[in-house]
């Protein structure tokens, strides 16, 4: 039956594809900076800016492709609201077809009408998060009000989740190796999640450095991140503070 | 089944176009129901994420063993036939279901299941999850509350997918997006409580939900308040049980 939820699997990988051979074509490794540039070209956006969180209230721009995606990025942050920030704190996609839109200009009083003067027609905001552990957000943008298909839709996500998962090694300090990044990590397991919770609670410390102390302890153990978790949930292993 | 109450539910379950709907509470509502309408044992609700794996949404019951079966269903399982194919997919008894879903039905009989009906979230060509009902004595439902339980679904799948205004494709990626990582910040305040307070995962949420309930508040809100430390974990014990237990 073709459906537009169930369509998914096929599209991660197709967009890990696409990025593999972009990296190929030009002699590169995979980083943050090509995920947004294949982007672009494979969604057919006019830019995208990522934007990472440092700090409870704080965000800074970690790649732009043009002049506008950062031009937007820095606009929400001198006026204090948008997509991206309302991505961020509802965990959810923000999508604004339309900047200019009546319902747009009232929902964001002091930013849509500036984002329409500087040139953005509709804008897409994509929180990277784990639950509470809240990454960053993917913004992408069209210089024209335009709707996305739900193709699109489903090809951004999945962007969205491979630009995640390669700031997460990246936090974790783990090498994202071709075997364990086409494995991805098992964020459909509901223990994974209970683990961070508890390992968090153990350590006192945040879900994020939780999730951190997780992974870094799979990998130098050499087990599936799963297997540690379950370990963790069943109260087999238990982390202790350095 | 009470049909006083089954109206109700239908009712609560259309009532999705109010301000503050939130996806998760609304398909706990739905699994509830289901538990305390149709005399199954427990009810699960998966959801498919935007890499198409499915993912749990709502439990009526959150051991971990069920949880597993829930998991499980990425590789096999009813679920994962009935989201596949858009059809309701059943087996009445699983300890001799053969080599349908060996390992699915291994895990459900170690569960203690003897039934399960899997009803696709269906609305036209969408296929958005399906609805798990599991039952510990093996045997058909009757075909009677299989429709009308294929109906509460339908229902909601319509609650969930209705046009709320022309962007609806938009609204519904954002708030099916918000509502799986919704799910993400229970399991992870869950894994807090249980280890802070040293008791289960289905203490855990009990204690959440109570909280949640007894304080008119949505889950994925008090999940996010107790995971930022603006709810203490020992407050969640301080309010008392709530009148609907679910049904173990």
């Amino acid at each position: 039956m073709a459906t537009t939820s169930n369509r998914g699997g096929d599209r991660g990988a197709q967009v890990r594809l696409w990025v593999a051979e972009h990296a190929a074509a030009l002699g590169v490794r995979v980083t943050v900076q090509l995920l947004c540039e294949t982007a672009v070209a494979r969604l057919g956006m006019s830019g995208i800016a990522l934007t990472l969180r440092t700090s409870l209230d704080w965000s800074e721009t970690r790649h732009c492709t043009d002049l506008l995606a950062g031009r937007l990025a820095e606009l929400q942050v001198t006026v204090g609201e948008g997509p991206c920030m309302d991505a961020q704190a509802a965990g959810g996609p923000v999508l604004v077809a339309d900047l200019d839109a009546p319902e747009n200009q009232r929902r964001w009083p002091l930013f849509a009408p500036l984002a329409f003067e500087a040139g953005a027609g509709a804008l897409f905001a994509l929180p990277l998060c784990v639950g509470a552990v809240r990454v960053g957000v993917l913004a992408l943008h069209q210089i024209r009000a335009t709707w996305l298909e739900p193709a699109t839709v489903t090809d951004s996500l999945a962007f969205a989740a491979l630009t995640l998962r390669l700031l997460l090694d990246e936090q974790a300090d783990l090498p994202s190796s071709d075997g364990e990044w086409e494995q991805g990590l098992p964020l459909h397991d509901p223990q994974l999640h209970q683990a961070t919770g508890m390992v968090a609670a153990q350590l006192n410390v945040g879900m994020r450095d939780a999730f951190v102390r997780l992974r870094a302890r799979a990998f130098a153990a050499h087990r599936p991140l799963i297997e540690v978790a379950t370990d963790v949930v069943a109260r087999r292993l238990r982390f202790e503070s350095e | 089944m009470g049909d006083e109450r089954l109206v109700e539910t239908f009712v609560e379950l259309a009532d999705t176009l109010t301000a503050d709907f939130d996806v998760i509470d609304f398909l706990h509502v739905l699994v509830d129901r289901c538990v305390k309408l149709f005399d199954v044992d427990a009810a699960g609700l998966l959801l498919a994420a935007p890499d198409g794996k499915l993912q749990l949404i709502a439990s009526s019951n959150d051991q971990v063993r069920v949880l597993e079966l829930f998991q499980l269903q990425n590789d096999q399982g009813p679920c994962l036939d009935a989201f596949a194919t858009g059809r309701t997919t059943s087996n009445a008894d699983l300890a001799n279901a053969g080599q349908r879903w060996p390992r699915f039905s291994a895990a459900a009989t170690d569960a203690g299941f003897a039934a399960v009906d899997a009803i696709p979230m269906r609305l036209r060509n969408d296929v958005i999850g399906a609805l798990n009902l599991f039952r510990v004595r093996p045997g058909s439902l009757p075909d009677q509350v299989l429709r009308t339980a294929c109906a509460l679904a339908d229902v909601a799948t319509i609650g969930l997918l209705q046009e709320r205004s022309i962007r609806h494709q938009e609204i519904i990626t954002e708030q099916l997006q918000r509502a799986l990582n919704s799910r993400v910040l229970i399991e992870q305040a869950k894994g807090l409580i249980a280890e802070r307070l040293h008791i289960d995962m289905d203490g855990a949420f009990a204690a959440l939900r109570g909280y949640a309930r007894g304080n008119n508040l949505k889950l994925s809100a008090v999940a996010d308040a107790v995971i930022a430390g603006r709810t203490s974990t020992y407050d969640l014990l301080g309010t008392p049980t709530p009148p609907h237990q679910p049904k173990r």
